[in-house]
């Protein structure tokens, strides 16, 4: 009780800042100095429609980076984690329990959820492909593009939870994909005007799906990262649930 | 517009942190921040809000000429992708930490997990 | 190197995606590790290296081709260039210590310790808000996921605490960031400082907000119990990594915050900083386990610089060089301190006795103990004189006060853990793996290097010459690397060093200054004579020994206050050691190094309010330091110097120290080391004279002190059993004389201090010898058990027959020409009281010397030591040596003194009162001496008695001991005949009460009170994560609550 009280209390001083900062602001009638920045120059420097994109990839390309690596991270912490206790639950289990791993469920998904996953996943593919690949002509990117990828392998995994997905592969394309952002901001500095300038490759017409320079390919590229990295850290959590299963 | 979201932030954020305090499930915890984080979010892209103008994009409603009078301020928006990707991992990494408690602990509840004190 | 910091983060996070790509081979992923983290640290060292040699300007980074506040931009310069070079070292020997559990975890973990590294350097590097925030979630996650690689499986536990509390951080920080933006407009550091955040609407809040949670990050007291768990759980090396280089990282996003927020945060700052450092280290006063201990020890040490930082208003141009200074001190000995901790199997402190068997890592240990605390001459010395210079310039005398505080508590634990290691029982070795481990002994001696070196580098760069340079410092050091030598060599060398000395700085002495060095020099190079009779090598007796010689000669020569004070810690360092060697002397060392180090705070501070700002103060300046300061000065200094003399009050530790310490430890600690309070005595009455505090006169005050100690000192010598006790308290009461001689302030009274000095030497050096001599034959100190040793140790006995005449001062030897100008000196001046009390010491003392000849050598021999022989040679011939020294000055005093009577007269011109010196009598006012008329007559009445017994006994028979017939019983055991124990019973009865421990209690009862306190308070970290969650909120309001109330909300 003493507890929630003290919360409550102490939830009464955040809302007083809260308060604070709530009456004392006024929105904005004009676009600040950066904003107006970005909105002058975004057109003819970067090539890139989406303002937004040139933003995140370009401007604040270095945020990006560390976001990027904040995914790679968490991924690799969470195969970190699992990985012991599954390789500890492996040495527990009966080897005829492993090789059924893949046969036995103890239930079936249905008719209907799967042929619709059956129909579903490479449309969801597609999109989340046309996303990350527009990203710099219309709304979205490499993240919500990625996101949409992982979101294919949930609904794969849903359906079918001792589906088996290759570790290997979903490890290389990570890494790959982060390396050749890395390389590419680096060449940034030798051939175009610094850490992550997109303008290694011509910027363009605007609006057209080769314009606004490198910004399509590291996407691209974070696209897959991030859809890559999400799938990972689903499979490992849902691989934890098969260990239990086994256990049981 | 923007008053509504942002006090709908505020209050999330204070429900969220509610949650996180009081509540002794760990899982429970973790979901009160993620409801936090949304509000953090969305006051994030609140604060960048301005009236009767449209989203930074330079299409056919914008021109790139009259972008300026035209769009918000698309630099929130840059900063919340990144503020919603930085919340994912960690709600993911408390997860893995979840998981790992309840392997060797047997339970989910915090104040369990006291051996290091004073 | 241009772009070399986009490179360093190029290469840590390339890397770590690299290892995602190769095979899963673990030798190669650790080299790939190891070579980028190399790569990483020799960019850090290039630029460092640029901005040490040419100066040039810091490099701005550009990203994107774009100018700030539109794209991120870095910036590098001299502070971040140190750090990265800081981080990217401790990553890599932290890498290399963490060899095994790296190997065993897999690249994944390597991958993730390197993002760690890339990601502290970010937040060095970065100049824009939100790129902070984004490095510093990495450095979270990454800090989440280290933690997992502990043997511990409590460290889970610890982990998911530190995630809840940072989640609630970054809620915190973005809402911060994010009205802080729509206040300036940007999101550039700078670019927010220009635009003057706090007076915009709205954005002083936002600040606010940003500002607590740096600031929270650095785990400040009380909010921090998420962090502590880390530092008890983790893998030593992580938590060396963590203490230094996530601190330093964090430290520096504060520092640059401020730069937004403006001068009237500093003050805040200053306030959480002091707050975290006092209360931690209170805390950390009573943990038992090590690595939570270093954990309690860092956060307080980033609360110092935190404060440092806070105070950069003041500090100007100096501020990096200070508060680099404390940041690396403190850095490269958590460091040290947590991969040490590695080689000890159980986490409480005593355990760490282990190391005793292997040498090496304790010189490892005792270089981190006196980096972290500041002594000379690492870094932390230098910047913290430099600190306290400037706030007593400013008069922010509570921030002066309140951080010798802390430093003092800090202290009391680190030297109370050093003796826990040199003391207690070994329970288990230390496991012989650690020869199997090379790479773990080499990464700590890659600290203890980086410790010297930065020890060098500070002083090169300092404003008061490199302490390094002194040729004294250099030659105790030199010590250490040759211990495992036999003590005949060592001791030789150590002999011939301190002479020629001697002999080379003669010529540039003034009078005093021979009196004191021969006294350390000649003196010393004397009683290490008596080192001789040991055996083997002796380890770790000659650095501390020729440390604390080291010391003591170069405070006779210093001229700024900066060199006096190196040199009074350097002695007190040394000494610490010294008797820290005796057999039960762990509680007293102890105690007497606290009371040392309180003693010298007191010095430093009184120096600092006296400088007022001034570099290099020479002691001279004393005697101009203005009004309402120069009393307090006066009585700083006074009372800093007089827990060297041991007056009463600060008196406890001394017969402890001394009669524990060694056998010819006690003489150099009792006859040389005392004298250095007075040395620091003469020189403050000589330049600044008497002084009023609050219309006391002070030197009154002091008068009252020297007498009071004469008294209580001799008073509790009486009824002492144990003889080195005996003689400690009696070095009390005669240090009380010499401060009762010194306080009268007139040329007397100041030359019989200074005969004192000598005389004092020698003759407590000269019983202290023979004393211990008598121990070690009879294996005891208890008088009571010895008796009717004279037989059997006649030359012992002759030692401490003339010792006790000397004295006493009953003539012919030199006491009594010192009694004499005593008198003289007192008879001019008008101190009733304070002189009857003294004229009571002096039979007081008569009473337990008499003691010590009649309990020892006369009476009845007992029979277990009828056996035993006369000392060791080298033990008595220094006795021997004294003796004749003795009687030399017994009958040609003028020899020195005439010299020191003429060096004092021009300090005394206008008074009257003075000796002359004619021939070989000396006369003053009120009589005269001649000291070659009293002997001639003593010889002769000794002599005419003497001949008359022999003629008198030459038909004496010689009877057996138990030929005897007493109260018609046959007596057949000693102890029943000779009356000892508890001798002076009767008067214990009539004066006992004055000897009541008073003192002892107050210092005790301070003590249990800190102890009690902090045991108590300390449950407030309940270990529950939701509780520290709840903390760290409430620290966020109560630091709002406190901004309101002290500004009203706006600026």
């Amino acid at each position: 009780m003493t507890r929630r009280f003290f919360v409550v209390l102490l939830l009464l001083g955040l809302i007083a800042i809260f308060a604070n900062l709530l009456f004392n602001y006024a929105m904005d009638s004009e676009l600040n100095q950066t904003a107006r920045y970005y909105a002058k120059h975004t057109a003819t420097d970067i090539g890139a429609a989406n303002i937004v994109t040139a933003i995140i990839v370009t401007y604040r390309g270095l945020d990006t980076l560390g976001e990027v690596t904040v995914l790679f991270l968490t991924a690799s912490i969470i195969g970190l984690v699992l990985a012991r206790s599954k390789n500890k639950a492996q040495a527990d289990a009966q080897p005829t329990q492993r090789s059924n791993q893949h046969k036995t469920r103890p239930f079936p998904s249905g008719e209907l959820l799967t042929t619709g996953s059956d129909l579903l996943v490479p449309l969801i593919l597609l999109l989340g492909a046309y996303v990350f690949i527009n990203g710099h002509l219309t709304p979205g990117g490499g993240f919500q593009g990625g996101a949409i990828l992982a979101s294919a392998a949930l609904l794969l995994l849903l359906t079918n939870p001792s589906r088996h997905f290759s570790h290997q592969l979903i490890s290389k394309v990570e890494s790959t994909s982060g390396l050749i952002f890395i390389v590419l901001g680096i060449l940034g500095i030798f051939f175009a005007g610094g850490f992550l300038d997109n303008r290694l490759l011509p910027t363009g017409t605007l609006g057209s799906i080769f314009s606004a320079g490198i910004i399509p390919v590291i996407y691209s590229f974070i696209g897959l990262k991030v859809g890559a990295e999400f799938t990972s850290m689903m499979i490992n959590l849902a691989e934890t649930e098969k260990k239990q299963e086994k256990n049981k | 517009m923007s008053w509504v979201a942002l006090t709908t932030g505020f209050i999330l954020i204070l429900i969220g942190l509610y949650g996180a305090l009081t509540n002794r499930n760990i899982l429970r915890i973790i979901v009160s921040f993620s409801i936090a984080n949304t509000g953090v979010n969305l006051i994030i892209v609140a604060v960048g809000y301005m009236a009767s103008r449209t989203a930074p994009i330079l299409d056919k409603t914008v021109a790139p000429t009259e972008a300026l009078e035209r769009i918000i301020d698309p630099l929130p928006q840059a900063l919340v992708l990144t503020a919603i990707v930085i919340g994912v991992g960690v709600t993911a990494l408390m997860l893995t930490y979840a998981f790992k408690l309840y392997e060797v602990k047997g339970t989910l509840d915090i104040s369990s997990y006291k051996e290091l004190k004073w | 190197m241009v772009n070399g910091a986009l490179y360093l983060v190029a290469i840590g996070l390339g890397a770590a995606f690299l290892l995602g790509i190769l095979p899963d081979r673990r030798e190669l992923s650790y080299k790939i590790t190891l070579t980028s983290l190399s790569l990483m640290a020799l960019i850090a060292a290039s630029y460092v290296w640029s901005f040490a040699q040419n100066g040039v300007l810091p490099e701005q980074i550009y990203t994107a081709g774009s100018r700030p506040p539109f794209a991120i931009n870095l910036r590098v310069g001299m502070a971040e260039a140190v750090l990265s070079l800081l981080i990217s070292l401790s990553g890599l020997f932290s890498a290399l210590y963490m060899r095994d559990s790296l190997l065993k975890q897999g690249r994944r973990a390597m991958a993730v310790l390197l993002v760690f590294v890339m990601a502290l350097c970010g937040i060095v590097f970065t100049r824009d808000m939100f790129n902070l925030f984004v490095f510093s979630e990495l450095s979270v996650i990454s800090t989440g996921g280290l933690v997992l690689l502990s043997h511990d499986s409590r460290a889970l536990g610890a982990g998911f605490k530190y995630l809840m509390v940072s989640q609630l951080l970054s809620i915190l920080l973005l809402i911060g960031i994010i009205f802080a933006y729509h206040a300036t407009g940007t999101l550039n550091i700078d670019g927010m400082a220009e635009a003057r955040l706090n007076t915009l609407v709205g954005g002083s809040l936002s600040f606010f907000l940003m500002f607590v949670v740096i600031v929270a990050e650095l785990k400040p007291f009380p909010a921090n119990g998420w962090g502590l768990d880390i530092y008890e759980s983790a893998h030593p090396a992580f938590s060396a990594l963590f203490s230094a280089a996530s601190g330093a990282a964090m430290l520096f996003a504060a520092d640059k915050l401020l730069l937004i927020g403006g001068t009237q945060w500093l003050g805040i700052a200053t306030a959480i900083g002091l707050f975290t450092f006092i209360g931690s280290n209170i805390f950390a006063l009573v943990q038992e386990n090590d690595r939570r201990l270093l954990g309690y020890s860092s956060v307080a040490q980033l609360g110092l610089i935190l404060a440092v930082i806070g105070q950069r208003d003041l500090l100007g141009d100096h501020y990096h060089y200070i508060a680099g200074g404390i940041l690396l001190a403190h850095a490269v000995s958590k460091a040290g301190f947590f991969w040490l901790s590695g080689f000890i199997e159980e986490r409480n402190l005593g355990a760490w006795a282990s190391l005793r068997g292997h040498s090496p890592l304790i010189f490892a240990f005792v270089t981190f103990i006196a980096l972290l605390t500041g002594l000379p001459p690492f870094p932390g010395f230098y910047a913290k004189w430099d600190l306290l210079m400037m706030l007593a310039s400013e008069g922010r005398f509570w921030v002066l006060g309140l951080i010798l505080l802390g430093a003092l508590i800090e202290a009391a634990y680190l030297f109370r853990w050093f003796g826990y290691i040199i003391k207690r029982d070994i329970e288990d070795e230390v496991k012989p793996s650690l020869l199997s481990h090379p790479f773990k002994v080499d990464v700590v001696f890659s600290a203890v290097i980086a410790a010297w070196s930065l020890a060098y580098i500070w002083g090169a760069i300092s404003q008061h010459g490199n302490l390094l340079h002194s040729i004294p410092l250099l030659f105790a050091l030199g010590f250490v690397l040759i211990d495992t030598l036999p003590v005949k060599i060592k001791n030789s060398i150590a002999i011939a060093g301190m002479i020629l000395w001697f002999i080379y700085q003669y010529p540039s002495y003034d009078a005093l200054q021979v009196i004191f060095s021969s006294i350390i020099l000649l003196g010393g190079a004397l009683i290490l004579l008596a080192g001789y009779h040991e055996k083997g090598s002796r380890p770790g007796f000659y650095p501390a020994a020729m440390l604390m010689f080291a010391g003591l000669i170069m405070l006779i020569v210093a001229q700024g206050s900066f060199d006096f004070f190196a040199a009074w810690e350097t002695l007190t360092v040394g000494s610490y050691f010294l008797i820290l060697r005796g057999k039960k002397s762990e509680p007293h060392a102890l105690s007497y190094i606290v009371f040392s180090l309180g003693g010298a705070f007191l010095i430093l501070a009184g120096f600092a309010i006296a400088a007022q700002g001034t570099v290099n103060f020479q002691l001279k300046a004393l005697a101009d330091v203005a009004s309402p300061y120069a009393a307090w000065v006066f009585l700083l200094l006074a009372i800093g110097f007089m827990t060297k003399t041991a007056a009463v009050g600060v008196h406890i530790w001394l017969p402890g120290a001394h009669a524990e310490a060694e056998t010819d430890v006690s003489p150099m600690v009792s006859g040389i080391l005392l004298k250095a309070g007075l040395f620091g005595l003469f020189v403050l009455l000589m330049n600044m004279g008497k002084q009023q505090l609050y219309g006391v006169e002070l030197s009154h005050v002091l008068l009252w002190i020297g007498a009071i100690s004469a008294l209580l000192g001799n008073l509790m010598a009486i009824f002492q059993e144990d003889a080195k006790r005996l003689l400690a308290y009696s070095s009390i009461g005669q240090m009380g004389y010499a401060v009762f001689g010194m306080a009268m302030m007139n040329q007397l009274g100041w030359l019989m201090a200074l005969m004192f000095v000598i005389n004092h030497f020698i003759y407590k050096s000269l019983l202290f010898l023979s004393i211990g001599g008598v121990a070690k034959r009879t294996g005891t100190r208890e008088m009571y058990r010895m008796g009717g040793l004279i037989t059997l140790m006649p030359l012992s006995f002759i030692a401490v027959l003339i010792g006790i005449i000397a004295v006493s001062g009953v003539p012919p030897l030199s006491g009594f020409g010192g009694r004499w100008i005593f008198y003289n000196a007192i008879m001019t001046t008008e101190y009733r009281l304070p002189m009857v009390l003294i004229f009571l010491s002096g039979p007081i003392a008569f009473l337990y010397l008499f003691r010590l000849i009649h309990t020892i050598f006369l009476g009845q021999l007992k029979d277990e030591f009828r056996q035993i022989r006369e000392a060791p040679f080298w033990i008595l011939l220094p006795q021997m040596v004294f003796v004749a020294a003795l009687l030399i000055f017994a009958v040609v005093p003028g020899l020195v003194l005439r010299r020191v009577d003429a060096y004092l007269a021009p300090f005394f011109a206008s008074q009257s009162g003075g000796l002359n010196w004619e021939g070989l009598t000396i006369s003053s006012d009120f009589g005269y001496w001649s000291p070659v008329s009293i002997m001639i007559i003593i010889a002769a009445i000794f002599a005419s008695l003497f001949a008359w017994l022999v003629f008198v006994n030459r038909k004496a028979q010689k009877v057996k001991q138990f030929n005897i017939a007493f109260s018609a019983e046959r007596p057949y055991r000693p102890e029943t005949t000779h009356f000892a124990w508890n001798f002076f019973a009767p008067y214990r009865k009539a004066l006992g009460f004055l000897t009541q421990p008073f003192v002892t209690r107050f210092w005790e009862s301070l003590t249990n009170f800190l102890h009690g306190g902090a045991e108590f308070s300390r449950r407030f970290y309940t270990g529950n994560g939701q509780t520290y969650a709840i903390h760290l909120l409430g620290f966020v309001v109560a630091i709002y609550l406190l901004w309101v109330g002290m500004t009203g909300g706006r600026l």
